[in-house]
C-alpha cells in the first residue's frame, strides 16, 4: 500500500522534481552563477629596456587573454599554438573549414554566407560573465542576443505522450499549474512553520496562484500562457488542452525545462555576431606577429627558478626558446606526454584531471523549417542521444540556417565511438522524432567529438569525480596545479577553475595567474640594469 | 616522470639567450630533423612528444619500438584486428587514427618513429618477480631469455615497454580481444601463449619480472 506523504514531505518531493527556486536552491550545476573574487589584473608597466620574456603555450582563450594583458603592460610575449589557428575550443565552423578530428578529418560544406556558421565549442555568453563581456567591448566584438529557452520549441520523450513532441510552453504551464494547485490548496503560513504575518502569507499565496495561473478555487484548468488551440485575435481564443501532468511525471524533463530559465543559461545571453570566434579574432588582431601556428611543444623545463626553457617543432625544424615566465593552456592530459621537469606533486595533479567528452553535430537546413512552427532560436529537448536541437537566433527569414543536431554535453561517448556516417544518420533519425520533416530538410552534416579533436583530445576538464563536488584530495591537487611550478610556470585555462566549460573561467584562470605573477614580482626593480643596493 | 634518456639532441643546441632578451626576437636554434609533418600530427597528440608515451590518454611509448613490429601493428589496427574492444576508448581511437593511412604513409611513420630515442619505460605495477621469473619461462621461447625479442618469430622486445600497457595487452590476449582474428597470425600465437598466465596476479608477477630486465 502506498504511504501517504505529508504536506511538508510533498513540498520536499516537489522540490526534488524542480518546482520552486525557494525549495530548490542550488539544485543543478548549471543553475549556479558563481561569483568571483579574482581582480581584473592591474599590471605595472615594465621598463621597455628590461622587458620580461613570456612564452604562452596554447592560443586558447586563456592564452590569448594572458598575451593580450601582458603585451599591453609591455611584456615581451609569444604564443605558440599547435593548430593552424588560435582559439582552442572557441571554434566556429564555416564553409571550407577543417574539423581536425583525429582519424575523422572533415571539411565543412555549408553555404558560404555570413550567417551559415556553427559554434562548435562555446556558443553562449551569460550576462554575468562580465570579464568576457568586458573583452568583447574592449576588442570591438559586436554582440547580439542569444535565445536559449524558447517556449515554442519542443520537448520530446519516448516515455511521454507516446513519444509525440509537445511544445515547451505546454510542459511549463502544466507543470507549474499542477504544482501551484498542490501548494495553494495546502498552504497556510502556520503549517509551513514560516514566520509569516498575514499580509506576507497572502502575498505568497497570490504569487503561487500567479505562478501556476490558477483558476477560481485554486484549481488549475489550463492556461492560455501555452497559447490558443485557435482564435485569440479576431475570434475568441479557445484554450489548448492541458498537458496531462501524469505524463510529465514519466520523464525527467520537468526538472530540465524549469531549470533552463535561471542561472547561467537564463536570460540574458549573448553571442557574437558572425560566430563565437570573433572573440578570438578580437584578440589576435591585437597580437599580430606574436602568435606562431603549427607549433608542437616538445619540452617544457624549469631553469632552477630562473625562467623556463621550451623546445618545439615547426615544419620539421626544432627550436628552443627561453623565457622568464611560461603560461601554459595545453590540456593537462596532453602536457603529461610532453617532456618536463616538474615535481611529482605537480605531475600527479596534471594526471588527475579527467578529459571532457562533449560532442556536438550540426546540419545545414535547406529551409528554416522551424520558423513555420513559430520557433525562432532556442532549444528543443529530447531524451534521445542527440539530447538537444538548437535553432539559430540569427538569420531570421533567410533561406537557410545552420542548426545544432546533437549536443551530448555530459559524459557520453556514444557518438564519439560511431563512424561519421553513423553519427549523422543517428542524428537524422532521432531528429525526426522532434521534426517529422527533418530527414528531407537537413544536409551537409558535421560532427565535433571533442574527445578526439587534434591537439586537444578532450572537452572541458573535470576535477571532481563525484557529483558532490571536489573531495579534499581533489582540492589539494587543484590548488597544486594552480600554483606556479618553480614560481615561473603557470597552468591556465578553464582546466584551472572549479567551473570549467566556460570562457569566463578560462579568462579568470589567466587573471589569477597574472595577478599571482605580479604579486611575486613586487619588490623586483623595474629600473634597467642590476639592482646594487 | 618520464624523460628522454638521450639528451644528445639537445646537446647540439647552444644557448644564445641572455636575460630579458626579446622572446619574439630570439634567433631560435634550429636543427633540421627531416621530420614528416604527418608523423607529428598523427602520433604526438596521444603518444607524447617523440613518442615518450602518455598513460593519461592511453598512449603507450612508441620510442624504441622495433620498426617491423610497429608496422605490423599499424596494419593490424588498420585492418581492425586491434582496437575493437567496446569498453576501451584509446583502442578505438588508435583504430580510427590509422584507418586512412596508406601503405606508404605507414612506412613513413614507422621510419620516422625509428629516429626517436628510446625512453625509460613506465613501471607502475608491483608483483612477485620471483614467481614472475618462473612464469616467464614460457615467454622466453619467443621473446628471448633477456626479453629482447626475436624478429624471426615475430616477437617484439618486452624490455623498454610500459608495464601498464603490457598488462592491458595481456588481458586483451586472454579475452581474445587481441589475437582473436584468424588473419592475425602472430596475435593468435600470443593468444595461445598467454593462457599460461592464470590470473591478474600472474600478470603482475610476470611484468614485475620483466621490469627487472630493464
Amino acid at each position: 500500500m502506498n504511504k501517504f506523504v505529508s504536506r511538508r514531505e510533498l513540498l520536499s518531493l516537489i522540490g526534488k522534481t524542480g518546482a520552486t527556486a525557494a525549495v530548490l536552491k542550488a539544485s543543478t550545476a548549471l543553475g549556479l552563477v558563481p561569483e568571483t573574487n579574482v581582480q581584473f589584473p592591474d599590471i605595472p608597466s615594465v621598463n621597455p629596456a628590461n622587458r620580461p620574456a613570456v612564452v604562452i603555450l596554447g592560443g586558447g582563450i586563456s592564452g590569448l587573454t594572458t598575451a593580450y594583458e601582458l603585451d599591453k603592460a609591455g611584456y615581451d610575449c609569444v604564443v605558440l599554438e599547435a593548430a593552424p589557428k588560435a582559439g582552442g575550443r572557441c571554434m566556429t565552423v564555416r564553409s571550407g573549414d577543417l574539423i581536425d578530428e583525429v582519424g575523422n578529418p572533415q571539411i565543412c560544406e555549408f553555404d558560404d554566407e555570413p550567417h551559415m556558421y556553427f559554434n562548435a565549442g562555446p556558443a553562449r555568453i551569460p550576462s554575468t560573465h562580465r570579464n568576457l563581456l568586458r573583452y568583447c567591448r574592449e576588442l570591438g566584438v559586436e554582440l547580439e542576443i542569444f535565445v536559449n529557452e524558447n517556449k515554442e520549441a519542443y520537448v520530446q520523450d519516448d516515455a511521454m505522450f507516446n513519444g509525440k513532441p509537445i511544445k515547451n510552453a505546454a510542459v511549463t504551464t502544466s507543470a507549474r499549474g499542477f504544482m501551484a494547485e498542490i501548494m495553494a490548496k495546502n498552504f497556510t503560513g502556520h503549517e509551513l512553520d514560516q514566520p509569516l504575518n498575514q499580509y506576507e502569507a497572502e502575498s505568497l499565496l497570490s504569487a503561487i496562484r500567479s505562478f501556476g495561473d490558477l483558476s477560481e478555487g485554486d484549481v488549475f484548468k489550463g492556461s492560455t500562457r501555452s497559447g490558443y488551440a485557435h482564435g485569440g485575435f479576431i475570434e475568441h481564443g479557445v484554450q489548448k488542452d492541458v498537458a496531462d501532468f501524469s505524463e510529465l511525471l514519466k520523464t525527467d524533463f520537468m526538472r530540465m525545462i524549469l531549470g533552463q530559465n535561471e542561472g547561467e543559461t537564463g536570460p540574458v545571453l549573448f553571442q557574437p555576431v558572425g560566430g563565437m570566434d570573433k572573440i578570438v579574432q578580437g584578440f589576435t588582431n591585437k597580437l599580430e606577429g606574436k602568435i606562431y601556428y603549427d607549433v608542437m611543444v616538445a619540452s617544457v623545463n624549469l631553469n632552477n627558478g630562473d625562467g623556463v626553457e621550451v623546445t618545439y617543432e615547426h615544419k620539421g625544424m626544432k627550436y628552443k626558446i627561453q623565457a622568464d615566465y611560461c603560461f601554459n593552456c595545453i590540456p593537462s592530459h596532453l602536457m603529461t606526454g610532453i617532456e618536463n621537469n616538474f615535481d611529482d606533486n605537480y605531475i600527479e595533479a596534471m594526471r588527475y584531471v579527467r578529459r571532457g567528452e562533449a560532442y556536438k553535430s550540426a546540419f545545414q537546413a535547406k529551409t528554416r523549417f522551424w520558423e513555420k512552427d513559430d520557433i525562432y532560436g532556442g532549444i528543443s529537448w529530447t531524451n534521445q542521444k542527440i539530447q538537444q536541437i538548437w535553432y539559430p537566433p540569427h538569420g531570421v527569414f533567410k533561406d537557410k540556417g545552420v542548426i545544432l543536431g546533437a549536443y551530448d554535453y555530459g559524459g557520453g561517448m556514444h557518438f564519439t565511438k560511431l563512424s561519421q556516417e553513423e553519427r549523422l544518420e543517428t542524428a537524422i533519425r532521432q531528429g525526426q522524432k522532434v521534426h517529422p520533416e527533418y530527414r528531407d530538410q537537413v544536409e551537409k552534416g558535421i560532427t565535433i567529438a571533442w574527445h578526439r579533436m587534434n591537439h586537444m583530445l578532450g572537452c572541458a576538464a573535470r576535477w571532481a569525480r563525484n557529483r558532490d563536488g571536489m573531495t579534499a584530495d581533489e582540492e589539494r591537487l587543484y590548488r597544486t596545479l594552480q600554483q606556479p611550478a618553480g614560481g615561473r610556470h603557470y597552468m591556465i585555462g578553464d582546466q584551472i577553475s572549479v567551473h570549467s566549460a566556460w570562457q569566463e573561467s578560462a579568462i579568470l584562470s589567466a587573471h589569477w595567474a597574472i595577478n599571482d605573477m605580479v604579486k611575486r614580482q613586487s619588490g623586483i626593480s623595474t629600473m634597467p640594469g642590476q639592482k646594487l643596493s | 616522470m618520464k624523460k628522454l634518456i638521450s639528451s644528445c639532441l639537445f646537446a647540439l643546441f647552444f644557448s644564445i639567450t641572455t636575460q630579458h632578451q626579446s622572446v619574439s626576437g630570439q634567433q631560435y636554434d634550429k636543427l633540421n630533423l627531416d621530420s614528416q609533418p604527418l608523423s607529428n600530427k598523427v602520433c604526438a597528440t596521444c603518444h607524447g612528444s617523440y613518442g615518450v608515451g602518455n598513460p593519461i590518454v592511453g598512449g603507450p611509448s612508441l620510442a624504441g619500438l622495433e620498426p617491423w613490429y610497429l608496422k605490423r601493428q599499424l596494419e593490424g589496427f588498420r585492418a581492425k584486428h586491434r582496437g575493437n574492444e567496446t569498453d576501451y576508448v584509446p583502442g578505438n581511437e588508435m583504430q580510427v587514427s590509422v584507418a586512412r593511412l596508406s601503405d606508404n604513409e605507414i612506412e613513413e611513420v614507422v621510419s620516422f618513429i625509428a629516429t626517436w630515442k628510446p625512453v625509460e619505460p613506465e613501471q607502475t605495477l608491483s608483483g612477485d618477480a620471483n614467481n614472475g621469473s618462473a612464469l616467464y619461462a614460457s615467454c622466453a621461447a619467443c621473446h628471448g631469455i633477456n626479453g629482447m625479442g626475436n624478429e624471426l618469430l615475430g616477437a617484439p622486445a618486452l624490455v623498454g615497454r610500459d608495464d601498464w600497457y603490457m598488462a592491458r595487452q595481456l588481458k586483451l590476449f586472454m579475452s581474445g580481444n587481441r589475437g582473436g582474428n584468424p588473419d592475425d597470425v602472430y596475435g593468435q600465437q600470443m593468444r595461445a601463449g598467454v593462457q599460461a598466465l592464470g590470473s591478474e596476479q600472474d600478470i603482475n608477477d610476470v611484468l614485475a619480472y620483466i621490469n627487472t630486465m630493464n
